[in-house]
């Protein structure tokens, strides 16, 4: 068995961008709980900034357990909204909806110039595709609290 | 260390907002805005929800005036200190006297700390302080009688004079049975002191955090803020908090003020710029 769990790569979520109020608490104890599932040995998927939240997050959790275990980091589109930090782009919603549709699904599928466009973090996704069908996701956190596109979803397969 | 003040307990990083409570008629910032007792009180409502954690309440002017005898300060500060302990539980409340039946008789109603503004006038207050279990505020005033104005006072060095009395003030407060941690130093602003004093003072206040005693600073709306920039009483809330930032960044720990909110949001800035407390809320760049 393989379990395999999707987190964004917010940077809020590390430790040393602590404020004394948490903006991303539910998306942690998403995040927390979700990664809290994998088993010992975990496989990173990521980005070099993805990887410092990985490293945060397995950090932060007590796991057992020997299933392969894969902890993904990406995210959607930065675009959704006029105060997201890309600005909005027309294009980001539809974007996410493909995107997020094809994770639910458990076969990932990334336009990744369109996503180099939208500021969407998918270099861990797009690493994931790679290892084959999934099948269907567990949603834990889907939104776009400040205009990206976070989710939080776990595979067992 | 651990500061504590009578029955309260602070982190080593906490700073804190004394609030000012004058039961005089003739003070010279609010002129006798809280001379009446439900006034005060008021007062202390209004600070308390501000987000004061204490408050200094004092029954005589500092400046020259009509002499009020012990008995009168009592009458004015007591009956209040008790009212506000009994209303206010988790408030600090300070006494600022320099006498020391006065101070006796405030810890027995309630009082956490002693305020002496007048640098050790009456060596007997570090013993009611003890006796009561209240902490004490140990100024500097260069050994002027209290209620007097500076007049001719010059130093070999300000800060060091400052540094002397008030550590040797906190020592002897030790030595009477003060804990340590209930032991805090105030280099006392325009108190026997020029305007170029209290600049100094305030550009060096470092090094009186250097000694290791938390440090008050009372600098609200006081003269040398006005001689700076030239401006009455009542608008002098720039100068102050500029200097507040200034004593902030050096480490002070004790905040006495008029204005509570505004002290308090450039103390928690300069003490977040200074790296000593972490933003609010931060967002910006970080989704």
């Amino acid at each position: 068995m393989t379990r395999v769990v999707l987190v964004p790569g917010a940077l809020a979520l590390l430790r040393e961008y602590a404020g004394l109020e948490d903006p991303v608490a539910e998306l942690r104890a998403a995040c927390l709980g979700a990664v809290g599932w994998l088993g010992t040995d975990v496989t990173v998927l990521a980005d070099r900034q993805g990887e410092r939240v990985a490293a945060y997050l397995l950090a932060a959790t007590e796991r057992g357990g020997a299933e392969a275990s894969y902890l993904v980091v990406g995210n959607g589109s930065a675009m959704r909204t006029e105060r997201a930090p890309g600005h909005l782009d027309e294009r980001s919603s539809a974007f996410d909806e493909a995107l997020g549709a094809s994770l639910r699904a458990g076969r990932p599928e990334v336009d990744a110039e369109l996503a180099r466009e939208l500021w969407a973090s998918v270099d861990g996704i797009a690493q994931l595709r790679r290892s084959g069908e999934l099948g269907p996701a567990t949603v834990d956190y889907d939104d776009a609290p400040f205009g990206v596109q976070y989710w939080v979803m776990r595979w067992q397969a | 260390m651990t500061l504590r003040l009578g029955r309260h307990e602070f982190a080593d990083d906490a700073t804190l907002m004394m609030a000012i409570v004058n039961r005089t008629p003739d003070s010279f910032y609010d002129r006798g805005a809280t001379w009446a007792e439900d006034k005060a009180f008021e007062r202390v409502a209004l600070v308390a929800a501000q987000g004061a954690e204490m408050v200094d309440i004092g029954g005589i002017k500092a400046a020259p005036g009509v002499e009020i005898s012990e008995a009168e300060e009592k009458a004015r500060v007591i009956d209040f200190v008790a009212r506000v302990r009994e209303s206010f539980p988790d408030l600090v409340i300070s006494v600022d006297t320099w006498r020391a039946s006065v101070g006796a008789a405030a810890c027995a109603a309630g009082a956490d700390v002693l305020n002496d503004a007048w640098g050790g006038a009456d060596p007997e207050l570090v013993d009611a302080a003890a006796a009561g279990g209240a902490a004490i505020v140990c100024t500097h005033t260069g050994g002027v009688t209290p209620r007097t104005r500076p007049y001719r006072i010059e130093y070999d060095d300000v800060v060091a004079a400052a540094i002397a009395d008030t550590v040797a003030y906190a020592e002897r407060a030790i030595a009477a049975g003060v804990p340590r941690e209930s032991v805090v130093i105030d280099p006392a602003h325009d108190f026997g002191k020029n305007t170029f004093h209290s600049l100094e003072v305030t550009r060096r206040l470092g090094e009186m955090v250097a000694t290791g005693y938390p440090v008050l600073v009372s600098l609200s709306n006081k003269d040398f803020v006005g001689e700076t920039l030239d401006r009455p009483v009542g608008e002098r809330l720039v100068g102050t908090l500029a200097a507040t930032s200034v004593c902030a960044l050096a480490g002070a720990r004790i905040y006495r003020v008029h204005e509570v909110v505004e002290t308090r949001q450039t103390v928690d800035m300069v003490w977040s710029i200074a790296g000593r407390r972490p933003p609010r809320r931060a967002i910006r760049g970080l989704q």
